[in-house]
């Protein structure tokens, strides 16, 4: 008896002996179950969002209100993270893999902690300006893993939270001139206001207004410059599909040239260039084809620094963004984050958050909400200016190609960068 | 009742052995568990060794904070920290917390603009900038993509949508790029009833020897949009600057006509406007700046009003971007999520009407939608020296290749510079003096870049020990200078007027009046063994042909203040102190002067 005591502390001890190791080993070695992408079920998870310019005040002000109200999915408290970012910034930095998404052939179960630590600031989604810029991100992805990373369809596909399209801004005094002058406003119109050699003189304006001066943003800053040069070609060839032949004409090239030389300010200094308007007034533009959205936010700057505000014109070629909420779908977040990061979508598309995006001169995308919907509505308060509930019949702008994009960026980079 | 019974059923005799297998069996266990933890403490112990080493920061040269640091370090040009560092007070003071509990807080250090740019390149101890103008921005874009752009294909979309070092930025505050001109002086070149350009000020400085005027080095915005002005004017443009246009012949022409009535540059405008406070408005009768310093001004100095003078050609704005950095690439620390945290309520606090109301105050133009320039109270209100209506035309700010060539053709077209150094080398600067002088010497010829500038040196102890004639700033004079710089020896008594004397004369045999004179004299003691006085070097001043700018540096606390400053005074410069932490600096910023 006494010795099957012994022999059963020495089994009892040899065991314990074996488990302490095995515990110190697996320590050391990082254990593929601590990896907490899948294994863990943490406390609190945090939702980290890019989001384009135009919609970030909305969304900025939309997470706050949703991570007071105190969410949870599966158990998990949910925080809310929103990172301003232009639409094309993000493109490139997906383009580039800055965040460091993970090769095909990594295990995320087998990463070490600071390979871990790493992903912890991937974002779970980004909302960028356009769907089409989803599909370019897409592209290098489907390359090296075989596979989409943000959906077009299914439960987690990307869906538009907010729309707003291109329009033009012009004061109230240069838009009479040129009305007067030309009957319309167009980009063959700003076009030839640009290049009139005496400036507004020569189109029937006050001399001390100088030369015709546009307002567009830096195309490789802002997405919305890229969307501008976009339409214009639109308008030049008179279709809605935009080719990399028609961008290469020399005789088109010299009419953009042309237009973009009355840009006052090329230093991409500004991402929101109807804030400029509101800040620097005439001085740096007397108008130009920018977001609705971001024209209506800048209204009452306007007014009250500059005593005129702008007339809108809706152009005959129109591009829509559209701010489709992106849910990244590989491994580098878990399947607890997506879903947080889907809760977020669903709560920006209800019925209260899109009556919010009104008072930002955001168009609803959930078709229950109007434009009209409430009192602080930009679209109510600034009808008188152009403002269109229903936006006149016009020809929307097919989204460019991978290759179109590329040859304009490029073509700026050298024509007007240098 | 039988447990209790059981143990003492045992029979008496074997009690004994069963004891001694359970104290054997306790006794392996607690061996066993000392070997667990000897295994896990030799483990925790190389770990600190080498993970935990590099957490520890020593071994790793680029500044770190912690992964959950609520502090927003933020680098605040210098014209801008008065006011941030009153308005980081008031933020701080909230003691807003992040999501963890901690207080998010906002720490300012003043920083030249440029040397912004610089350290924002290399892992910075920064996460946020304030640099007077957006210029700036691009300029660390531009440079930033330079280096870190993908290598291959130039034609791809990461190519072409380059890597970025701001992640964000929001203007608090604009003010337009006037030129700051006393009352009279003003109604001299046309106001109000006539529009005032850049011809107009530099046809004043030819026609008039004695009309002073100035503008910042291009180090700060002020200076390097005054410049750009210059550019434009030159070509005859509102807009299209490009590289081939900023080196056109009859561009830098102009230009260079314009800059040869510059009677001095330097720091930013807040330096300029301490000194007119200071030591008179006689300094100079123009000068570039923002309006906001035109209202500041009149506010606190009402006997003799500035006017801001909007270019008729047309004038840049200075916007103050509050800017966050984009950090983490390599071994940088990368921003954590409270310093954005910061950062965006900081952003959130310089727009909101109440901040936006004191920034108004202060005389910026505010950012918000609601405030209006002409609201009760605003400084824009009954007065004629600034007009809110004002500038008509907003030069176009060229992209950042062509700002880096107007930077670099700036150079040739400044006014030359022909500077002495006059240094103390008595027995007192022996050691550690001496050798934190050669370095700060080393430092000002290296700023010195202009290929018409030309630097001397005159060492003086008991006497004048050597006089090095004024050397081009190209190699071979930088090569003639650098030797004797490093071959300095402290020993003697002070000559310092006798120094001074010596590089005067220098200047005077010189004889070059298109470049600004100017001597840079450095000392510690007190003035006991010249041959000449001051009484002797004004005869001097007073007689010669040439005007000389003199700069004194008071090395540490035993050299002659009230000598020094006269001496100042006599050649119109500026009497600074210095210790041997900051001379290498001081140096730096007056060779800005330059």
């Amino acid at each position: 008896m006494t010795r099957t005591r012994l022999i059963f502390v020495a089994i009892v001890a040899v065991a314990l002996l074996i488990v302490a190791v095995s515990l110190v080993w697996r320590a050391a070695t990082g254990n593929p179950a601590d990896a907490g992408l899948t294994v863990e079920r943490p406390e609190e998870i945090t939702v980290r969002v890019l989001v384009a310019l135009p919609v970030e005040p909305w969304v900025r002000a939309a997470a706050e209100r949703f991570n007071r109200s105190g969410p949870t999915v599966e158990g998990a408290a949910v925080q809310v993270e929103v990172i301003a970012m232009d639409g094309l910034v993000a493109l490139g930095k997906w383009d580039r893999n800055d965040f460091g998404a993970l090769s095909a052939n990594v295990d995320p179960q087998e990463l070490q902690p600071e390979e871990r630590a790493r992903l912890a600031d991937f974002p779970t989604a980004w909302i960028p300006d356009s769907r089409y810029l989803v599909e370019l991100a897409n592209v290098p992805y489907k390359e090296r893993l075989g596979r989409d990373v943000f959906l077009t369809d299914g439960t987690y596909r990307a869906r538009p939270i907010a729309i707003s399209l291109f329009t033009w801004g012009i004061y109230e005094s240069r838009a009479r001139v040129l009305l007067e002058r030309f009957g319309e406003i167009r980009w063959r119109t700003i076009h030839d206001a640009a290049v009139a050699p005496g400036g507004w003189p020569d189109l029937g304006g006050d001399p001390a207004w100088g030369f015709f001066k546009l307002a567009v943003p830096d195309p490789r800053k802002n997405v919305g410059g890229l969307a501008a040069m976009i339409a214009a070609a639109g308008e030049y060839y008179g279709r809605t599909d935009i080719s990399v032949e028609d961008v290469t004409d020399p005789e088109f090239q010299q009419w953009l040239g042309e237009l973009m030389g009355a840009v006052t300010n090329i230093s991409g200094g500004s991402a929101y260039t109807a804030e400029d308007f509101a800040l620097f007034g005439y001085s740096v533009g007397d108008g130009g084809q920018l977001l609705e959205s971001d024209l209506l936010q800048n209204m009452q700057g306007i007014v009250t620094h500059w005593e005129e505000p702008l007339l809108l014109f809706y152009p005959e070629f129109v591009t829509w963004f559209d701010f489709p909420f992106s849910i990244w779908m590989g491994p580098e977040t878990t399947a607890l984050e997506k879903n947080a990061a889907l809760a977020f979508q669903r709560y920006l598309l209800s019925q209260e958050e899109q009556k919010a995006a009104l008072a930002f001169g955001l168009r609803p995308a959930n078709p229950e909400v109007s434009v009209t919907a409430t009192e602080d509505s930009l679209f109510v308060r600034w009808a008188d200016r152009g403002v269109e509930p229903v936006v006149p019949r016009t020809t929307a702008m097919r989204p460019p190609g991978r290759d179109v994009l590329l040859t304009l960026l490029r073509w700026y980079e050298l024509n007007v960068v240098r | 009742m039988a447990r209790r019974s059981r143990p003492s059923g045992r029979p008496p005799g074997g009690r004994g052995r069963p004891r001694r297998t359970l104290w054997l069996g306790l006794g392996l266990f607690t061996v066993l568990l000392l070997l667990l933890c000897s295994i896990s403490g030799a483990w925790w112990l190389a770990r600190w060794l080498t993970g935990g080493a590099e957490e520890a920061g020593p071994a790793n040269p680029a500044p770190t904070w912690p992964p959950d640091s609520p502090v927003l370090s933020v680098a605040v040009s210098p014209v801008m920290l008065p006011t941030l560092q009153e308005l980081a007070a008031a933020f701080n003071a909230q003691e807003l917390t992040a999501p963890d509990g901690q207080t998010l807080q906002i720490q300012v250090r003043p920083l030249v603009p440029e040397t912004m740019v610089t350290r924002a390149l290399e892992a910075p101890s920064f996460q946020a900038l304030v640099p007077d103008s957006s210029i700036w921005l691009d300029l660390l874009d531009r440079q930033w993509a330079q280096r870190h752009a993908p290598p291959g294909n130039t034609n791809a979309l990461a190519a072409l949508i380059p890597p970025r070092r701001v992640a964000a930025h929001v203007r608090f505050a604009v003010s337009p790029l006037v030129i700051a001109a006393w009352e009279d002086v003003a109604q001299e070149l046309g106001w109000p009833q006539q529009p005032v350009s850049w011809s107009t000020v530099q046809r004043k400085a030819v026609e008039d020897p004695t009309f002073r005027w100035s503008h910042p080095s291009t180090q700060h915005a002020a200076g390097l949009l005054a410049t750009l002005a210059e550019f434009y004017a030159g070509a005859g443009l509102t807009r299209g600057l490009d590289e081939t246009l900023a080196t056109q012949p009859h561009v830098l022409d102009y230009v260079r006509t314009i800059e040869a009535t510059v009677q001095f540059y330097g720091e930013s405008e807040d330096v300029l406007v301490q000194r007119l406070a200071e030591e008179g408005t006689q300094i100079v009768d123009a000068f570039v700046a923002q309006e906001q310093t035109v209202i500041a001004w009149n506010r606190r100095q009402p006997q003799r009003r500035l006017v801001a003078l909007y270019p008729a050609e047309g004038t840049l704005w200075v916007d103050h971007p509050l800017a966050l950095l984009e950090l983490g690439a390599e071994d940088e620390s990368p921003v954590t999520d409270n310093q954005r945290r910061a950062f965006q309520a900081f952003s959130q606090f310089l727009t909101q009407p109440d901040t936006q109301r004191r920034l108004l105050e202060r005389g910026y133009r505010p950012t918000h939608p609601d405030l209006a320039l002409d609201e009760p109270g605003s400084p824009f209100v009954d007065t004629d020296t600034v007009d809110p209506r004002q500038p008509a035309t907003a030069l176009q700010i060229p992209p950042a290749s062509v700002v880096e060539v107007v930077r670099n053709v700036w150079w040739y077209t400044k006014r030359p510079t022909n500077v002495f150094l006059v240094v103390d080398t008595s027995d007192s600067m022996s050691g550690d003096k001496l050798d934190a002088t050669r370095q700060a010497l080393r430092a000002f010829v290296d700023q010195i870049r202009g290929p018409r500038d030309r630097v001397g040196l005159v060492d003086f102890g008991s006497g004048v020990k050597r006089v090095v004639p004024l050397q081009p700033m190209d190699e071979r004079g930088r090569a003639n200078l650098f030797p004797v710089i490093d071959s300095l020896e402290a020993d003697g008594y002070t000559a310092l007027v006798d120094g001074v004397m010596a590089a005067y004369q220098a200047l005077q045999d010189a004889n070059d009046p298109e470049a600004i004179n100017a001597i840079v004299v450095m000392t510690d003691g007190q003035e006991n063994n010249s041959r000449y006085d001051m009484g002797d070097l004004a005869r001097a001043m007073q007689a010669g042909r040439i005007p000389v700018l003199i700069f004194t540096i008071g090395f540490g606390d035993d050299a002659d203040e009230v000598l020094l400053r006269q001496m100042a005074e006599l050649g119109r410069g500026q009497f600074r102190w210095a210790s041997e932490a900051d001379l290498q600096q001081l140096y730096r910023i007056i060779s800005t002067y330059f």
